[in-house]
């Protein structure tokens, strides 16, 4: 396993995640698990008028899905809830392509991309947005 | 001078002598040989790339979990399949059937509803519908066959209606090798509003298949006889109906997450796929799929070819009783027959002294061969390796054991 996957940017949002824990009264909460290693978060959030103003994770698990949590709530609060959905299908899209760069939304995200070297921990980094995604549609990605 | 097939030399088996006749494998029904590339994609997974998939970040996890994920997009595209997510790999067409009659049918079918079969299916596609039918209270029931041995499709038709879930068909008869028109078949079942499950075992590997041409809602195939290896096998599914159906299997690699009572699935095609699976089996199907991919249509043609030849020879065979249709146009390289008098076993053990492997017995078709009114045939089964010189000797062979057990 390689150390890149591991900058300081990465490991800086593991050890200090942005919006940890979970709202006390959200409009829409979802949780997500990774089946291959028992890892699991919740995303809760409050949507008013169409726009994400508050979002937390409560997140059990390891460094790049604590990481890719905290780095979610910071690229979707304060977005609409169409710029939300945008955003988690891109970054879905980024990562599932080894050529691909991210949207300047996503910017802040990009040492993740270095998962394309390491697919078998994508679903890691994945998890909050799915979270995000059953949030926001409930039942999407079952 | 008959001509040897251009693929014959990518099957190292084929290079064996038996009986002092090079071997004429005419088995293929039963399971094909396998050519040198498949062969090189089991040993080179296992001394290269050996691991389990999923659940490892190590380097070989990552490669051995790569390529069970690229064999599955290369099975996709070989079935025009519109995602891999739609391809569940099973130990073979069994397999994939039971899977659907258990997961899929049982859950919904009710007292009253029916099924659909032919008379000429394999045990596999008629056995897990029984099972079915029997615990829901629903009925069985078949189209039968021409004195041509084609599907008759009227009694087909007239047996469709408003009360059929399911219609189960095979695609290429395993005994008379007849090509039953399936896309029209299809066309008929949905418009009665049934769900149709095509068991391609014996199509796969000798015709394009296309799953969003056919229209078939499910589809299973055995690696086996498209000259992959043994123990894997493919359930495409729409993903709808895919999405509808319920595991069979419980355990590892098919949950999102367990608590003490329950759990939740994990997404298809991974939800069916509990346990560790044939990892190897996989990545060398998939080399199967990629070496049939530019000779399948050549191959097609060079076994329409060898079918015409056959037909042809087994007729001047005296007393030949061959089952199945004249036309070769209607039908695959598998051919039934017997020699009157005579028992297939014993045809079978003659022909085995000239190299020649056949098949003899009901062929898993009990209720087909009740039709035909035998309880067992003689079966010649062709694959793109097979030529004209091997029907030859076949022919030869089967004049011969006439005389010799007639005596």
């Amino acid at each position: 396993m390689s150390v890149e996957l591991y900058r300081a940017a990465v490991l800086e949002h593991s050890r200090n995640p942005r919006n940890a824990g979970t709202l006390d009264s959200p409009s829409h909460r979802a949780r997500a698990a990774n089946p291959l290693c028992g890892d699991e978060l919740e995303v809760t959030l409050l949507l008013a008028g169409g726009r994400v103003t508050a979002i937390r994770a409560a997140v059990r698990g390891c460094i790049i899905a604590q990481a890719g949590a905290s780095l979610m709530t910071t690229a979707i609060e304060g977005a609409t809830e169409a710029e939300a959905r945008v955003r988690a299908r891109d970054f879905r899209a980024a990562l599932e392509d080894p050529h691909a760069t991210l949207p300047p939304s996503l910017e802040p995200l990009t040492p993740l991309l270095e998962l394309h070297q390491h697919p078998s921990r994508i679903g890691c980094a994945l998890l909050s947005w799915l979270a995000l995604e059953r949030a926001l549609d409930p039942g999407a990605g079952t | 001078m008959p001509a040897p097939s251009p693929y014959r030399g990518d099957f190292p088996i084929l290079e064996r002598r038996i009986q002092g006749y090079p071997l004429a494998y005419l088995d293929n029904a039963a399971t094909t040989q396998k050519p040198r590339a498949v062969i090189n994609a089991l040993s080179s997974y296992y001394e290269r790339h050996n691991a389990n998939v999923h659940r490892g970040v190590h380097t070989l996890a990552e490669e051995a979990s790569a390529l069970y994920e690229e064999a599955r997009a290369t099975l996709a595209r070989f079935l025009g399949a519109p995602s891999p997510r739609q391809i569940i790999f099973t130990r073979g067409t069994t397999d994939a059937l039971n899977l659907v009659a258990a997961g899929w049918a049982r859950p919904r079918l009710k007292p009253g509803d029916e099924i659909l079969v032919t008379r000429m299916e394999h045990h596999s596609n008629l056995v897990p519908w029984q099972m079915a039918a029997r615990e829901r209270g629903a009925t069985l029931r078949f189209a039968g066959i021409t004195a041509e041995g084609t599907l008759d499709r009227e009694s087909f038709a007239s047996q469709l209606s408003g009360r059929t879930r399911i219609v189960a068909i095979s695609h290429v008869s395993n005994v008379l090798g007849t090509i039953n028109p399936a896309r029209e078949l299809i066309a008929l079942a949905h418009a009665a509003g049934a769900r149709v499950v095509l068991d391609a075992a014996q199509s796969a590997g000798h015709l394009r298949l296309d799953v969003r041409d056919l229209d078939c809602d499910f589809l299973a195939l055995s690696g086996h006889k498209m000259y992959g290896p043994t123990g894997i096998g493919v359930l495409y599914g729409k993903a709808d109906c895919l999405e509808e159906m319920q595991p069979v299997q419980g355990g590892g690699g098919m949950i999102e997450w367990v608590e003490e009572q329950e759990a939740a699935w994990a997404p298809i095609p991974a939800r069916f796929e509990a346990g560790t699976p044939n990892i190897a089996g996989a990545h060398a199907l998939a080399a199967a799929a990629e070496y049939l991919r530019p000779r399948l249509e050549p191959a097609q043609q060079w076994e329409a070819g060898l079918t015409a030849y056959a037909l042809e020879r087994l007729a001047a065979v005296p007393a030949l009783q061959l089952y199945g249709p004249r036309d070769p146009a209607r039908r695959a390289g598998v051919f039934s027959f017997n020699l009157p008098g005579l028992h297939p076993h014993d045809v079978a053990e003659v022909l085995d002294g000239y190299g020649l492997a056949l098949r003899a017995g009901h062929h898993c078709c009990q209720v087909l061969m009740r039709s035909l009114g035998v309880t067992a045939t003689l079966r010649a089964s062709l694959a793109l390796y097979s030529d004209s010189g091997e029907l030859d000797r076949l022919a030869e062979g089967l004049s011969t054991a006439r005389k010799a057990l007639s005596a």
